[in-house]
């Protein structure tokens, strides 16, 4: 399929799967199975299937439904800063 | 607990051509892990003046192949790291990688089939991963891929995948071309839309389970139609690559 239809945002997004390694980086696990559930519509989501805008400064990671922030996550040279309260909670699963 | 990700130097030991676009490169890892089919790797640049720029690429190779893997990368002309990986890098050359990464994308025999899979461009690099590993293991769960390219020249591991649906009867493949068919083409030239995929999925009905990858509006397409079709969400799983892949 070519690319050159559709707006410019919607173009250059991407999913969960494309920062799961910055993910593991802060937080020592695999997250793309972690199931976010929204705080504006509360749609359950895993963080792979989560829509992702990385081309920024920072990343934002968006509900598939209703496209509310989930999450902002930024790196600094000295500090990453995670923002969630777009997410109602994170469902982690114990891992061998 | 799995261990702790953390970047390593991998070396070029093989660099082989694809597609006039795209090149597949194998990495030594000292610390190489078995991947899951679908996973892939981050890649680390870092400039003379500490500049450090990362991509994501999927792995092509089989978690059966130990010590070494293949990542399948399309050049974007005016990216920061494909151009270097293209024209920089060579035999014996050290780049920083960390992985596997991922664990939603991902498929291996244990989780079964029948198998759908759907790639646009260089979205079928994690799929070629999964058909690898199904052929490693001499599985015989059904499985089919539709590969949507815009030329014939633009299809990434044509003679494998040839080969693969020749040698068994449980694999097919179905491309489609969407700028030039090559002469004489019967099959499909167009854009994959629901009709396509209505055809494609028929013998599996319900029970496929279905991988996309692919640009994003690709992917887009795919996943409305599959909904659609009513297919259950859990059994759809998809990857975007944004606009030229990542």
């Amino acid at each position: 399929m070519d690319n050159d239809e559709g707006d410019m945002n919607s173009a250059l997004m991407v999913d969960g799967n494309a920062v799961a390694g910055q993910l593991e980086q802060i937080f020592g696990r695999d997250m793309t199975m972690t199931v976010a559930r929204c705080a504006g519509c509360a749609r359950d989501a895993e963080m792979g299937a989560l829509l992702a805008f990385i081309r920024g400064p920072g990343v934002v990671l968006r509900c598939p439904a209703c496209q509310n922030a989930i999450a902002r996550i930024v790196e600094t040279p000295t500090a990453i800063y995670l923002e969630a309260r777009g997410a109602a909670y994170l469902r982690m699963v114990p891992q061998e | 607990m799995q261990p702790v990700l953390e970047w390593q130097a991998g070396t070029v030991t093989a660099i082989r051509p694809e597609t006039k676009q795209t090149k597949s490169f194998t990495f030594a890892l000292p610390k190489w892990m078995a991947h899951r089919p679908g996973q892939h790797y981050d890649v680390r640049l870092t400039a003379p003046d500490g500049y450090r720029t990362e991509r994501s690429y999927s792995i092509a190779s089989p978690p059966e192949r130990v010590g070494e893997l293949d990542l399948t990368v399309e050049l974007i002309p005016d990216g920061e790291v494909s151009p270097y990986l293209h024209d920089v890098l060579m035999l014996g050359d050290q780049l920083e990688l960390r992985g596997p990464i991922g664990g939603y994308f991902v498929w291996d025999v244990a989780i079964g089939g029948p198998l759908l899979l759907v790639g646009g461009g260089s979205g079928v690099v994690p799929l070629m991963a999964m058909l690898r590993h199904r052929a490693a293991q001499h599985a015989t769960l059904p499985a089919r891929l539709l590969c949507s390219s815009r030329t014939a020249d633009d299809v990434i591991y044509r003679d494998e995948l040839d080969g693969l649906a020749r040698g068994d009867p449980a694999f097919e493949v179905f491309y489609t071309f969407t700028r030039e068919p090559p002469a004489g083409w019967t099959g499909y030239r167009r854009r994959i839309d629901g009709a396509m995929l209505g055809e494609v999925i028929k013998p599996f009905g319900k029970r496929a389970r279905v991988y996309v990858c692919g640009p994003t509006l690709l992917v887009e397409a795919v996943a409305n139609a599959l909904v659609q079709m009513e297919l259950p969400i859990e059994q759809i799983r998809t990857e975007r690559f944004g606009p030229t892949g990542a």
